[in-house]
């Protein structure tokens, strides 16, 4: 044990240099998702920590305008506006990761399955499946699955695991049909290892990158979709702040006081850019075509 | 039979008659998604057994899995989609009343995309190197992500609000006055599909134009509409319109926001209002309807395909 430390002991610097280099690497796109995230991530945890005011409870007069007690104003039931959009930033963010990441493990394993099969009939089938489950206009699909598992919070992450995961497995089966010859899983198949363990621990991890890229894309639109859905009031409801239903709460109030709406929507839009930026700025790199 | 699928057309035919029937299996399941009994869960606690029994074959959950599937197949054909629990009328004939509406703004919406779309993506591919592209790109990495019910709001803010051009919400039949009230709406979903398709139809541009037979074109000395439509335009459409058929999912989706924000009354609103009443028939039926119709629209998207670049013609 005692040997070890001394080589345990610069790991934390090395992550640092290491960090720094992941950095040098972006291109401007990306950078500028990097810094729109990180800004609104650390806001979402200040904001409501900092903040006196609780983002439920009445605090002073209803539908102020902007000032310097109220940064972003107040809403219709006196609310402090400034604390429920980063409290609705922190839900937001928490339910899309939530979103994201049933589906690309569940789809990536099931594309996987898919791809290293070699059975023609399947395959048919197969992409017969995949074809129907993404014919389905995305929001209708989960609209659909919404009524039948019930409109919550519950019923919204439900929604959206059972209509997501198809993309990712057409990913992954495409991806992985490249990989049932390679030489690396006819090595491991030589050695006798099972199927189970060539498929999750050979396969899969390189099927897995090509997946991540995508799930940025998707992020961005599994926060549409919670924005939208709630905002239709069938996701996460009032009083409970989400950015969606701000926006269905403050439209009543869109001639007198536009801001109501103004800051949720703005925020919600940069969160979505920022992902973009990101999304965009990688595929580039990935691509070589710049930097 | 099996020597006529190997015409490209007809099994892209086949395919889709495939994926529709996939299409019915998914939206038969989907009543399998509810936690309980269906009819108790609409009747409560105290229902009788007799509305219980009444209402399970209401909703063709009476009898085995098997039948049910069978019985609900053999409805569909004949065009039963059942009756929606509500209003007791057929599913069909509320989606007949509403579609109109949903197809106005469907229409209006694909019109308003190619005008703006076109232009810009040509705009955007003859001047990339200048501000334009520049302008073009990050304007619309901003509008792509930016949600259709929030730029919904602030178009209505600044269009029926501020300078009175549009209601602020509401429809009324009838052609030609019908585009007062669906110019905003399909404005709004434009705002997000126009980026992404001239951001397409820019990139196959700059790609066509690397090829030989442009090249040739212009030593030919083709000039004017005919070089940037035969040799420049036409054979870049291919992209876009394939995006086209494959956005055709998302302007579905969309428009039900949209609908919702504009107070249309089309099949969208019809959607959520069963969603909120736990209509499972109508949202059943306006679930597989619309998956019917995207399946259809990509295959034709497919077949315009083939007709514009010979090189993308189905295999």
């Amino acid at each position: 044990m005692t040997a070890g430390s001394p080589i345990i002991a610069p790991a934390g610097r090395l992550r640092r240099v290491e960090w720094r280099r992941h950095w040098r690497q972006l291109n401007a796109e990306s950078r500028w998702g990097v810094v729109i995230l990180a800004l609104i991530l650390v806001l979402s945890v200040s904001v409501p920590f900092l903040s006196p005011n609780d983002p439920y409870s009445f605090v002073d007069q209803p539908l102020q305008p902007p000032s310097a007690a109220f940064f972003f104003g107040t809403d219709h039931l006196g609310r402090d506006l400034l604390v429920r959009v980063f409290a609705a930033a922190r839900l937001d963010i928490a339910l899309a990761i939530l979103g994201v990441s049933v589906p690309i493990v569940i789809g990536t394993f099931i594309g996987t399955l898919a791809g290293t099969t070699r059975n023609r009939v399947a395959e048919t089938v197969w992409d017969g499946l995949v074809n129907a489950l993404t014919a389905f206009p995305e929001i209708i699909l989960v609209l659909g699955i919404v009524a039948m598992v019930g409109a919550d919070i519950r019923g919204l992450l439900i929604a959206i695991w059972i209509s997501r995961w198809a993309q990712y497995a057409r990913i992954a089966r495409a991806k992985s049909l490249a990989l049932r010859d390679a030489e690396f899983v006819q090595a491991a198949q030589v050695l006798g290892y099972s199927q189970l363990r060539i498929l999750v621990r050979h396969i899969m991890p390189n099927v897995f990158s090509e997946a991540l890229a995508y799930a940025l894309s998707d992020f961005i639109f599994i926060i549409v979709i919670i924005g939208g859905l709630s905002f239709l009031g069938l996701g996460v409801t009032p009083p409970t702040p989400e950015w969606g239903a701000m926006l269905a709460e403050g439209r009543l109030y869109l001639r007198t006081e536009p801001w109501l709406i103004l800051f949720p929507g703005f925020f919600l839009s940069l969160t979505a850019i920022g992902v973009a930026l990101l999304a965009r700025g990688l595929e580039r790199i990935s691509k070589g075509e710049d930097e | 039979m099996l020597r006529l699928l190997r015409h490209p057309v007809l099994r892209r035919l086949a395919q889709a008659f495939f994926v529709a029937f996939l299409l019915m299996v998914f939206a038969f399941l989907l009543i399998r998604l509810i936690p309980g009994d269906p009819a108790m869960i609409l009747l409560g606690d105290e229902a009788t057994e007799e509305d219980v029994l009444a209402y399970r074959k209401l909703l063709g959950i009476d009898g085995s899995i098997p039948s049910q599937f069978g019985r609900y197949v053999a409805n569909l054909v004949r065009g039963d989609f059942g009756v929606s629990i509500r209003s007791r009328e057929p599913v069909l004939s509320i989606v007949g009343k509403r579609l109109p509406v949903s197809l106005w703004l469907t229409v209006t919406t694909i019109v308003m995309t190619v005008g703006l779309a076109l232009p810009l993506g040509v705009a955007a591919a003859l001047y990339r190197r200048t501000w334009f592209g520049h302008a073009f790109q990050i304007g619309a990495s901003v509008m792509v992500a930016t949600p259709v019910f929030f730029s919904g709001l602030l178009l209505i803010l600044l269009f029926a609000v501020q300078v009175n051009l549009a209601p602020i919400a509401g429809y009324h039949a009838g052609f030609p006055a019908n585009l007062y009230y669906l110019w905003l709406p399909a404005l709004t979903i434009n705002f997000v599909l126009v980026p992404v398709l001239a951001r397409i139809l820019q990139s196959s541009i700059v790609e066509t134009s690397s090829e030989e037979f442009v090249e040739a074109a212009i030593i030919r000395g083709t000039q004017g509409w005919r070089f940037y439509w035969r040799y420049l335009l036409r054979p870049s459409l291919a992209p876009t319109i394939a995006a086209l058929g494959y956005f055709a999912a998302t302007v579905v989706s969309y428009a039900v926001i949209i609908e919702i924000i504009f107070n249309l009354p089309g099949l969208g609103m019809t959607l959520v209002d069963a969603v909120r009443n736990r209509d499972y028939p109508l949202v059943q039926g306006i679930v597989f309807l619309s998956g019917l119709l995207v399946v259809g629209l990509t295959f034709m998207a497919d077949l315009v395909n083939g007709w514009l670049d010979p090189r993308a013609k189905i295999r």
